[in-house]
């Protein structure tokens, strides 16, 4: 089975369950969590059922393509069920079994994992799974996001494409996986790791993007105040990636960089505040 | 009657799974206890995914006697024994006839009344009642909620089985019927199947693959580790912590033996077994303390038939160990003093500044540390120590294991051929973590240890970081019970008052608060601290309290008095001691400072005890400056009988000035020299309770 069969068998296993399938945001993120299809469908009381490929990027995680299981860029399968079901963990291993996985042969575990985003103000409750010891999806029950109790609440699986690929495959390198038949994940991302990898860690303009963190930031100051919250949602979202890429870059010290979060986390309060606050009254 | 409770959830932190089964076997004990419903059998048991109570309750109540009290006897019967309208109300109201009334004795006076027997309801009826509202009740370090539901549990509540019996106990919890029936391995055996009794409930379990008890998963566990080592005649490397998250992390234990090439073999050990723990949470497997090319895990199934779990985690931990190795050439590419600089830019404290500054300040106390516990042989090594102890906090081992932070550092300055005397302060500087770990087994590993964890105690206390109950975001209490554990481990003698001066001293103008409130403030948490080791080594807290009435500032002379104090508790002589100890304190309150002036004693009860005094006070001094305060207070106990003749024959409070003065300035000698040893006047003795 090739990346994009599991793609393929994922996108009709959740179309099923009543998952309406959403294309992946057009900005950069570093989680599916923060795209706008999770973050502000999360702070609602509305039931929201969603699944969607995003790919996510962490500029330290750059290795040159010579790593063969670090990526700088990586493939997220993102599923968000609201409010949750009381049966999602069957479900979701079910799913597991629609990928042909046999799993009274292996081992599957649910590990105690809660996770947490400082920067958009979100935690949870949940597991990594892991299947014979490799963590495959990150399951989260959220309890916050934005700053705020969310309610109901909903679950998300995040599954970790290339992961769950080189388990299906049994391959020990992320280059050698199928994308598809005849295409490898080589063809297609190592010259990206590559370049992508000097750019973070070299090439990067420091300036520049300073500069950008500041601009994108005013901007979102001054989108909140014209209650324009999407648009000013995705210059958040610009400034977390030229955060992430000053941070690749060595250019933030310890100090700064809870400061530089902060700031992030404030303005996004802002938007989830004013939100769930328009919601409401609607 | 049979009681049998399962609470299935989802996967449950073996830490909370803990915290509720002891919470359980408590809240049913006391909850049927004050229902009178009696208890023959209680117990708790579980698994990741299962909260179990088992008992044996009485079937109904037990029956109460309730006395109803009417009006006052002489109101309700004439002179003559005949009953008058209020007797005959009374009865009526309460449906008996007159011939019924009893006489009953209060403390103010004799009334009519009558005993009724209260029969017990059934215990079921209660128990409906009481179980919903106990499964509520529980509290977990973090809880959560899930659904529409605003109940908080650990995580999602799945069934709950409750028999009573043999029956279902039905009650309804948050949307949740009680059931019946529960169901098997969540892979294996997901059906459901109806119990009966805990007999049935545990057999059935076991033969889908749940193995309900923890003592039997453990065992299990145990079994199979020998089985697969015995060929290999190698060992497990021991770990506690592991072994007992497993147990409650799977349903049924399946252990497995791994290989991973040997060229990662040159990993220290440190480092190979936390690659295999963190994540994966594989045993290291080793032949007289060398790692060999093996692992051990635990799955969560009854086979592994097809050798496919062992594969996979082969596979993921080569790539673990791929990591390791790069992290661990990487780093030692530059000298760990090269890398110490690069602390500059790691925050230890917004306000207390960087690591660098903390080095430094390391540096200066350990140098005082070393002159006060004459170790100035080893003074060198050690702010050489105390300068790259933190550096490992910028490896890239440490960024992706945080738990080898100080081994790690030890581990590189031995590889870049450090003195072993630094390298092994590096590696030992962090323990104990917490009082169940061990202390260094160096001295300079001690020293450098309690400077550091002094080092922020006294910086974070001095920035206004209040430590409370539910708040302690630097370990602050995990620090002080290290430094308290080194110092009675190592059995350490300073004034810890000038150690607090010191780092007081060294932080200089950082600190926000006045240096006496810091000060302050640092006494009081460590007596607290110091408390809790000795109750928890199981002192008698009025014993700890007189031992601390002689002062902490030798914090290992304080422990050696709760010591002698329990020695000799039973002595027959300890008892007296006390009470002649609480009298004359008793006698010497609000008195000011008297002096001796030995010409003034001319009775001959006074002048006895002036001189066994004197005697004692001789011989005692060396005992109670060397620490050997069992022997101090053995001479004491000879002070008892001229004390006793003198109180007997000597009226202390005499009526001339000077004379009176004269014996209460020798009563508060005997009090002074006393309290070097304990104050004996906060010993409880018995009748006094």
């Amino acid at each position: 089975m090739s990346i994009q069969d599991l793609v393929i068998n994922l996108q009709k296993f959740w179309a099923d369950q009543g998952c309406y399938l959403a294309q992946p945001y057009d900005l950069e993120v570093g989680a599916g969590t923060m795209t706008p299809d999770t973050f502000f469908r999360v702070l609602d009381k509305r039931s929201w059922k969603v699944a969607y490929v995003q790919p996510a990027r962490r500029p330290k995680d750059g290795r040159y393509g010579e790593n063969p299981h670090r990526v700088q860029k990586h493939f997220q399968y993102q599923v968000i069920i609201k409010p949750s079901l009381p049966d999602i963990q069957q479900v979701y291993i079910d799913s597991l079994v629609s990928l042909g996985i046999a799993l009274e042969d292996h081992d599957l575990r649910f590990d105690e994992d809660d996770w947490e985003s400082p920067t958009i103000g979100a935690w949870g409750v949940g597991w990594q799974v892991l299947l014979d010891g490799l963590e495959i999806t990150q399951f989260t029950y959220f309890q916050q996001a934005g700053g705020i109790d969310v309610s109901p609440v909903p679950v998300e699986m995040t599954y970790g494409l290339e992961r769950l690929e080189m388990f299906l495959e049994g391959k020990d390198n992320i280059y050698d996986l199928n994308w598809s038949a005849d295409t490898s994940y080589r063809d297609l991302r190592l010259q990206e790791e590559r370049e992508f990898s000097d750019y973070n860690f070299n090439q990067a303009s420091v300036d520049t993007l300073q500069k950008s963190f500041l601009l994108y930031e005013k901007e979102a100051s001054r989108l909140i105040q014209k209650d324009l919250l999407l648009p000013a949602y995705d210059m958040c979202l610009k400034c977390s990636h030229f955060f992430n890429l000053l941070d690749s870059r060595g250019a933030i010290s310890v100090t700064e960089r809870v400061k530089m979060i902060a700031r992030i986390r404030a303005l996004v309060n802002q938007i989830a505040q004013k939100y769930t606050a328009r919601e409401a009254s609607a | 009657m049979e009681f049998l409770l399962e609470i299935n959830t989802e996967e449950m932190p073996p830490s909370h799974v803990k915290t509720a089964l002891e919470q359980l076997r408590e809240k049913f004990a006391s909850e049927l206890s004050s229902s009178n419903i009696s208890v023959s059998e209680l117990r708790t048991i579980g698994t990741c995914r299962r909260l179990v109570v088992v008992g044996d309750f009485a079937q109904s109540q037990e029956d109460r006697e309730e006395v109803i009290i009417g009006p006052p006897k002489a109101v309700a019967f004439a002179p003559d024994n005949t009953p008058t309208p209020a007797a005959k109300g009374f009865a009526k109201a309460q449906g008996v006839s007159v011939d019924e009334l009893q006489v009953i004795k209060t403390e103010k006076g004799e009334y009519i009344g009558i005993k009724k027997i209260k029969k017990g309801k059934p215990a079921k009826d209660i128990l409906v009642g009481i179980v919903p509202q106990i499964i509520l009740s529980l509290s977990f370090p973090k809880m959560m909620r899930w659904g529409e539901s605003s109940m908080k549990f650990s995580r999602p509540m799945k069934n709950i089985l409750c028999l009573f019996g043999e029956r279902l106990l039905s009650f309804e919890l948050e949307g949740l019927s009680s059931a019946d029936s529960t169901s098997g391995h969540r892979l294996h055996f997901p059906q459901k199947m109806k119990v009966k009794s805990f007999r049935e409930y545990k057999e059935a379990l076991k033969e889908k693959k749940v193995v309900v008890e923890e003592e039997e998963r453990r065992k299990m566990i145990l079994a199979q580790i020998e089985k697969k080592l015995a060929p290999l005649k190698a060992e497990l490397f021991p770990d506690e912590e592991l072994l007992e998250r497993l147990t409650y992390d799977v349903e049924y234990p399946y252990v497995f033996l791994g290989s991973f090439p040997e060229e990662y073999l040159h990993l220290p050990l440190e480092v190979l077994s936390t690659a295999m723990k963190e994540g994966q949470k594989l045993f290291s497997v080793v032949k007289e303390r060398k790692q060999l090319p093996y692992f051990l895990g635990v799955a969560d199934t009854y086979r592994d038939s097809r050798s496919l779990i062992q594969k996979g985690n082969e596979r993921v931990l080569r790539a673990r160990l791929e990591d390791a190795r790069f992290f661990w050439e990487h780093d030692l590419k530059r000298s760990l003093k090269d890398r110490a600089s690069g602390l500059k830019k790691v925050l230890f404290q917004e306000k207390l500044g960087t690591y660098e500054d903390k080095s430094q300040r390391l540096k200066k106390i350990v140098a005082y540390l070393c002159d006060k516990i004459e170790a100035a042989k080893i003074k060198k090594e050690l702010i050489q120590a105390a300068e790259l102890c933190k550096a490992d906090l910028v490896t890239e081992m440490v960024r992706e294991f945080p738990s080898l932070q100080g081994k790690i550092g030890g581990l590189y300055a031995k590889e870049k051929c450090c003195p072993q005397l630094v390298s092994q302060a590096i590696y030992e500087h962090y323990q104990p973590v917490g009082l169940e770990d061990e202390s260094p087994s160096s001295l300079a590993g001690a020293i450098l240890s309690i400077a550091d964890k002094m080092d922020s105690i006294v910086g974070v206390v001095g920035v206004g970081i209040q430590i409370t109950g539910s708040s302690d975001p630097f370990g602050l209490r995990r620090n002080a019970h290290g430094v308290c554990k080194i110092i009675l481990d190592k059995k350490l003698c300073f004034s810890f008052s000038r150690l607090l001066d010191k780092v007081l001293d060294i932080y200089g103008e950082k600190l926000e608060r006045p240096k006496e409130e810091i000060k302050e403030y640092c006494l009081d948490f460590f007596l607290n601290r110091l408390r809790y080791i000795y109750e928890k080594k199981g002192y008698r807290y009025d014993l700890i309290n007189a031992a601390f009435g002689a002062g902490i500032d030798n914090v290992y002379f304080s422990f050696l008095r709760v010591k002698a104090l329990d020695g000799l508790k039973t002595s027959p002589q300890f008892e007296p001691l006390i009470l002649m100890a609480k009298r004359v304190n008793n006698i010497l309150r609000d008195q000011p400072l008297y002096k001796i002036n030995p010409d003034l004693f001319f009775e001959k009860e006074e002048r006895d005890l002036y001189s066994a005094f004197s005697i004692i006070k001789e011989n005692a001094c060396p005992m109670i400056s060397k620490g050997d305060f069992s022997q101090a207070q053995k001479i004491f106990f000879r002070i008892q009988s001229s004390l006793n003749n003198f109180f007997d024959r000597v009226l202390v409070m005499a009526e001339g000035k000077k004379i009176r003065q004269n014996r209460l300035a020798l009563l508060q000698a005997i009090s002074k020299l006393l309290f070097q040893i304990a104050d004996y006047s906060q010993i409880v003795v018995e009748g006094e309770k």
